[in-house]
């Protein structure tokens, strides 16, 4: 026996311990320290046995102390562990969990991004004296025990977008994907196809991805993790977080610390308890499945058992998927039960072939669509009646069949009567001019007096003198209430000369008359002089954010942004109307807690696109403003983003126009999800687009940005969105857009 | 050719410039800035995001504008006496002392002692297009100018006309115009060499670097 | 100059402003001569600027000269709304952006049965209406025998110049409207044009009107604004409009007066009009007037109707007088029946430019500048006459106004021919040439002043 190799494992042991526990060291890591300590001191001395005898003591005193110790973990401790350079990673999954593999793309750092690896790997099963090797696509984020070119695990756009390639092609090749989650976030930088842009088309596809998948906890960061985790199916493991934001961002916000400095640690490991970013908590709330239990302290390369068990789960998640939609026979479906209550029975025992038909796959995403529908719904205050739940859903159906009859039937017998109808009048067209050809050549040429009345006298009296006549009434900013001078961001590089308040936010819309600057407005501005006059009609009033966390000091905050704001959640839904064309509108309000989207606000969305969808409406989702999600409802708020992409899936798939147009600062996870996803961004001038701030990006990947790197502008020329409007020509815009994009045909298929 | 000794001498012996911050425009006036002998410093940071130093601030309509340091240096004087009442545009408000920079000192001395090309009436000027590729490939001193060369562009009021180089042949050291700015008459829009003197010239600019000491 | 004048005669306190560049301007010396307080400022085009100053000086009412501020409605607005308001000397801001807009106007003028350019008075979107419109157009030009008939195409969202095209015959119109609306949603996000006969032949006349915050209306006649620079700058101005009693016009020249003159009261009383302004008039060789739009400010040429106008008898008429008097409340005091009207006016605008030259400003300096003295003449300028001055390039190089009276047409031009003859205006430029003015063009087109 090796003894001085125990001797070092044992040494690496403590270290591990030390590390995980950070500043907050238990007495009983003083307590292995000295025992080790003392080991090494007398084993010096002893003879080989009694050397043996007493390793295998202190092997013993480190397991049960790793025991006792796991119990009292608390959740930043488990952010340490998934940190650790230790912490199992994806190679080592691919090594352990799969029979045998191939990487994808990449070979250390010789990768598009090393931080992304692709690998199509098989597990063989054997059943009697037959072997089958179901292959897998698998996905995720390798952090590479320390390797620096792994960047953490934080995947830049174009590893999300490697990711996104080869689950088509898993879908194509129709076999399962696996996906493993080991990203503190997504790296936030702008270039092309940008964090948040790739991340959204990622959920997007996902969303109706037709084979299942299956992901995998250890470090779940906010909008990193979502883009390879809507999942049919998702595991975690129970040492790993699933989070927001990391505990220092969430800390660095909470105490309104400066760029560049840091938060108290007291306060990170707070925010870490708060944020129930745990699996046990993710489990409680629904937004996982099951828990994959991990050795004491968390799973690191040596722990082979650990990857057995891996194994076994990932295995029965995938059967399960399968099974799921398959049409499942009876006997399987009794098999499979049996399988679950009993755990030990190995899942390998039974062989579930891995292919689906159109009709599973149909039922497949249908599943997985209506799984995160039904998440997160206690995370917000439904206060509808009763009665107006039972005649709203009344109103829904009817709805439908109005939709159904307006557009399904009449399109393919309207159609049939109309051309009918076409061609009998231009028959009798034909004949009309033959018999009236005699009276009407002569006197061609003349001019009537009628004309001439028209060419001199006023046309249309009926709609009034002044047909610019809407200048009082409509919306008028506070801002526009007070006697005093602005002066133009631009002054002094494009000489514009101070605008009188009155002017700059009444007549001219926030905008600087000599160079374009847009000041911010209102929300109320667009809804009130934009859409047509008095047209907008809000819905979902009831719906409003909680705290679904019970986040310390968050109720307060809450209500007072309820009080002062006058609104229940920063998502707002109207029906409203346009030059006359009915449109859906999804709000979102910068001034309500920054316009950060929790379960009310995605919930809200989701039944305004459904609203639009089964009245036939276009759907237009105007961002005022965004900051991203809540973080005081954590993953409450995450799972908004596959949520919500997954309705806007479902809404353009039933032929619905899908239309963004932000305002002002728009980032984070809403732009990196159900807003980035459509294929009609648009964005005023005044608009910042992105996917973190420069605060945050300095802060994580040290890169200074320039002060426009947000900027409309250079958000179009990257390609993540699609024109840049002036405010005051919204509304032209809008119906201009509307009209080519939707066609006549009312904007759906 | 003057001895360039002699002139960095001549600067070294007054080595800033006095800045006259003059009201923008009417307002009340309030000083930020403490009197006499008060550093203050130039916009700051790798795209000059962060404003100089300010220095005072002018409200008119109830809108407080800030008047912010353009050039590093110190404060000369302060016309207390004005601070809280209303100005007319242009009076003067302080007065700075600038000291001259490695770089500013180079290209002081470099236009004495270079000849000077100056702008023959107020306009904008481009170079000939055959020039601008080589300027822009291979910088200015790529190009050999002579006498009687199509060098320039003059562009104004939306017409353009060609301007021929007049003067001694040389290389092009230096360029002081920019397609989007009007020079005015008699500006200078570039600097030549005679070739033989560009190692004297390069012996002016590296004793500058070594000599000068910016003040901080 | 004249405002400050016509303040000193009513007694008023005042206040101005200049800025660096006018240092050396008449305004400022006469300001001060007259003991008026004068505030620098860094642009005449900077509101805030002139607010601050008004407020500093405790400014009650602000006057906006002749130019920029006169017809900003928002100007005014702000002068009458903010928290320290002030009384704005010309018609309410309300007014001035009713007849701000040339839509508005014509809409207006129409509704009330003015006279105005045949053709559309609302944008129009549709091709098909579009080409209906231009066609009939045609066709009533064709008509009334006109023999180039002209129609324009404006972008409707535009203004001053920009997006403005001549069809000459129907198979070109389509294009051309193509063109323009492209144009115009390109650069005004709206498709919308208008459709006018383009008029090729014509007299410009005006009408100045006069009204009190009282709801009194009165006018000061009429003047003929036709000789202009080829940039349609104004350049002589006669009141008044036609002289029906000394030339022969081939239409009733004193009805189109008398027309003009009412429909312009009728849309005064429209739109309660309440302080001096004026109604320019296209008038065509058959004598059809056409109502143009209105100034909703006094201007430079308000002088040469004062010069025929007699109040209750008397000569001396100052209409910048009255608009600041009825501007800050005062009742007008007079009627219609008071204001009579006496003789010729001939106003000049002698400008440095070369008329030969598309009248290219000149830019130089002026050595001597002695105009004549007579009773029958009043000038207006602010070059001194006892000291070289350099013409400042950042404004028009206006360099006088001279107003001659004379009691019938032939007086009135041997009197201009005079006038302009004994003036002394010399000067050179940077590279010691002569220069240049207008003063050879204008005597050569008193000639056949008032001649249609």
């Amino acid at each position: 026996m090796d003894i001085e190799k125990s001797t070092q494992e044992l040494a690496d042991r403590l270290q591990y311990i030390q590390d995980i526990f950070g500043s907050r060291q238990p007495g009983d890591v003083a307590l292995l320290a000295e025992k080790l300590a003392e080991f090494r001191a007398r084993e010096q001395a002893e003879g080989m046995p009694q050397k043996v005898k007493l390793l295998a003591q202190i092997q013993d005193l480190f397991d049960f102390v790793e025991k006792k110790l796991d119990a009292e973990l608390v959740p930043m401790d488990k952010v340490r562990i998934v940190r650790h350079p230790q912490r199992i990673t994806l190679k080592d999954i691919l090594e352990f969990v799969y029979d045998n593999y191939t990487e994808i793309g990449g070979q250390d750092e010789y990768s598009i991004d090393p931080s992304m690896v692709i690998a199509r790997a098989y597990i063989t099963r054997r059943i009697g004296d037959k072997v089958h090797n179901q292959p897998v696509m698998v996905i995720g984020q390798e952090k590479g025990h320390g390797q620096e070119f792994r960047n953490g695990g934080s995947v830049k756009p174009w590893g999300n977008a490697k990711a996104l390639q080869y689950m088509k092609v898993a879908e194509t090749e129709n076999i399962p994907i696996h996906t493993y989650v080991f990203t503190p976030g997504a790296f936030p930088v702008e270039d092309y196809p940008g964090a948040a842009q790739q991340i959204a088309r990622n959920l997007y596809e996902m969303a109706a991805l037709r084979v299942p998948v299956v992901a995998c906890f250890s470090e779940g960061g906010s909008g990193g993790a979502e883009a390879i985790a809507l999942a049919d199916t998702r595991l975690m493991l129970s040492h790993g977080y699933y989070s927001v934001i990391s505990p220092e961002g969430a800390a660095a916000i909470e105490s309104g610390i400066r760029q560049g400095q840091r938060a108290p640690v007291s306060m990170i490991e707070e925010c870490a308890e708060r944020l129930k970013i745990t699996a046990a908590d993710n489990l409680r709330m629904g937004y996982i499945d099951r828990v994959v239990h991990e050795p004491p302290l968390g799973a690191r390369p040596h722990h082979y058992d650990f990857f057995k068990r891996l194994r076994q789960e990932m295995i029965m998640a995938t059967d399960e998927a399968f099974l799921g939609v398959k049409g499942l026979g009876l006997i399987r479906g009794m098999a499979l039960k049996r399988r679950k209550k009993d755990a030990v029975a190995d899942p390998e025992s039974m062989f579930v072939r891995w292919v689906l038909d159109e009709g599973a796959a149909d039922r497949l995403v249908w599943k997985r669509y209506s799984k995160f529908r039904n998440m997160a719904k206690g995370a917000m205050r439904d206060k509808t009646p009763a009665s107006r739940r039972l005649t709203d859903s009344l109103q829904q159906v009817s709805w439908s069949t109005y939709s159904y009859l307006r557009y399904e039937f009449l399109r393919t017998y309207g159609k049939k009567l109309m051309t009918l109808a076409e061609e009998t009048r231009a028959e009798a067209g034909v004949v009309l001019e033959k018999v009236l050809r005699p009276f009407k050549s002569g006197g061609a040429r003349k001019v009537d007096t009628q004309t001439i009345q028209k060419l001199t006298e006023l046309s249309c009296a009926e709609e009034g003198i002044c047909l610019t006549g809407d200048w009082d009434g409509g919306y008028v900013s506070p801002k526009a209430r007070e006697d005093k001078a602005v002066t133009c961001p631009n002054a002094s590089t494009h000489g514009c000369l101070d605008l009188w308040a009155p002017d700059l936010f009444g007549d001219f819309a926030g905008v600087c008359q000599y160079c374009g600057h847009h000041f911010p407005m209102e929300y109320q501005w667009f809804i009130h002089n934009v859409l047509d006059k008095d047209s907008a009609i809000e819905f979902g009033q009831d719906v409003e954010a909680g705290n679904p966390l019970d986040y310390p000091g968050f109720d307060q905050k809450i209500e007072e942004a309820k009080r002062k704001n006058k609104i229940k959640s920063s998502c707002l839904t109207y029906e409203a109307s346009i030059d006359g064309v009915k449109i859906v509108i999804g709000v979102l309000v910068a001034p309500f807690r920054g316009g950060t989207v929790g379960a009310a606000e995605g919930e809200k969305f989701i039944r305004a696109l459904s609203r639009a969808r089964k009245k036939h409406y276009p759907f237009l989702a105007y961002v005022h403003g965004t900051a991203g999600i809540r973080i005081q409802e954590g993953t409450n708020g995450v799972i908004q983003m596959p949520r919500a992409t997954m309705a806007v899936r479902r809404y353009i798939e039933a032929g619905g126009l899908y239309t963004v147009l932000y305002d002002t600062n728009s980032y984070a996870g809403p732009v990196a999800s159900f807003l980035g996803c459509s294929p009609y961004q648009f964005s005023v001038r005044s608009a910042n687009i992105g996917f973190a701030g420069p605060g945050v990006i300095k802060e994580t990947t040290g890169i200074d940005i320039a002060p426009d790197y947000h900027k409309a502008y250079n958000a179009l020329a990257r390609g993540h969105i699609q024109g840049i409007w002036d405010r005051r020509e919204i509304r032209n815009n809008l119906v201009q857009a509307f009209q080519t994009i939707g066609g006549r045909n009312l904007y759906y298929r | 050719m003057q001895d360039v000794k002699a002139i960095l001498e001549e600067i070294k012996a007054s080595p800033y410039e006095e800045v006259a911050i003059l009201a923008p425009h009417a307002g009340k006036v309030q000083f930020k800035v403490a009197g006499e002998g008060t550093k203050v410093y130039a916009p700051s940071g790798t795209w000059r995001e962060k404003p100089g130093t300010l220095l005072a601030s002018l409200e008119r309509e109830r809108n407080p504008r800030p008047i912010t340091c353009t050039r590093k240096g110190e404060v000369q004087s302060v016309n207390t006496q004005l601070d809280g009442t209303f100005v007319e545009a242009g009076t003067p408000l302080m007065v700075l002392r600038h000291f001259f920079t490695k770089e500013e000192v180079t290209q002081a001395i470099l236009k004495k002692v270079l000849f000077l090309f100056p702008a023959p009436e107020r306009a904008k000027y481009l170079f000939a297009p055959e020039v601008d590729k080589k300027v822009k490939v291979s910088g200015c001193q790529s190009i050999k100018v002579k006498d009687g060369m199509d060098l320039f562009i003059v562009s104004r009021m939306k017409r353009e006309k060609p301007l021929a180089y007049n003067g001694p042949d040389g290389i092009l050291y230096a360029v002081y115009f920019s397609y989007d700015q009007n020079v005015d008459a008699g500006q200078p829009l570039v600097s030549v060499c005679p070739e033989n003197q560009m190692d004297m010239i390069r012996d002016v600019v590296n004793r500058v670097q070594s000599d000068w000491e910016e003040r901080e | 100059m004249r405002i400050i004048q016509a303040c000193c005669k009513l007694g008023l306190d005042f206040v101005c402003v200049y800025t660096a560049e006018d240092e050396a301007s008449g305004h400022l010396s006469l300001a001060r001569e007259l003991g008026g307080q004068a505030f620098r400022i860094s642009s005449y085009h900077d509101a805030n600027e002139i607010m601050a100053v008004a407020d500093h000086a405790g400014a009650t009412a602000v006057h906006p000269g002749y130019g920029y501020f006169a017809e900003d409605y928002r100007f005014a607005r702000r002068v009458c709304e903010r928290t320290r308001p002030m009384i704005w000397i010309g018609p309410s801001w309300r007014v001035i952006r009713t007849l701000g807009d040339k839509i508005n106007t014509k809409r207006l003028a129409r509704s009330l049965g003015v006279p105005t350019v045949p053709g559309s008075d609302r944008p129009v979107y549709d091709e098909l209406e579009a080409e209906e419109i231009a066609d009939s157009l045609f066709r009533f030009q064709a008509e009334q025998g006109i023999d180039l008939a002209r129609v324009l195409v404006k972008a409707s969202a535009g203004g001053g110049g920009m997006g403005i095209e001549e069809v000459h015959n129907l198979d070109h119109f389509k294009t051309v409207y193509r063109r323009i609306r492209n144009y115009s949603k390109r650069q005004f996000h709206d498709e919308g044009v208008l459709i006018e006969q383009r008029i090729l032949d014509f007299n410009h006349l005006e009408v100045q009107i006069a009204a009190d915050r009282h709801g009194s209306i009165a006018h000061f006649g009429t003047r003929n604004c036709t000789i202009q620079s080829t940039g349609r700058q104004k350049r002589v101005e006669i009141a008044p409009g036609f002289a029906p009693d000394q030339i022969k016009y081939s239409f009733d020249a004193a009805k189109v007066l008398d027309d003009i003159t009412n429909h312009s009261l009728a849309i005064a009383k429209e739109v309660g009009y309440d302080n001096v302004g004026t109604w320019e008039w296209i008038v065509t060789p058959a004598g059809q007037p056409f109502l143009m739009e209105v100034n909703t400010r006094i201007q430079v040429e308000n002088g040469v109707s004062a010069a025929i106008s007699r109040l209750k008898g008397q000569p001396g008429v100052d209409i910048i007088k009255e608009q600041i008097r009825m501007g800050l409340g005062d009742p007008m005091g007079f009627t219609q029946q008071d204001i009579t009207f006496e003789g010729i006016g001939i106003e000049y605008r002698i400008i440095a430019e070369d008329p030969a030259n598309r009248f290219t400003p000149w830019v130089g300096r002026i050595d001597r500048f002695n105009p004549p003295q007579a009773p029958w003449l009043s000038m207006h300028s602010q070059i001194p006459q006892d000291k070289p001055y350099v013409i400042p390039t950042e404004f028009d190089p206006n360099l006088a106004l001279a107003i001659i009276w004379g009691k019938d047409l032939a007086e009135a031009k041997s009197r201009g021919v005079e006038f302009l003859d004994r003036l002394v205006l010399q000067g050179q430029d940077q590279e010691g040439n002569p220069m240049k003015s207008n003063i050879a063009f204008l005597r050569e087109k008193t000639s056949d002043i008032l001649v249609f």
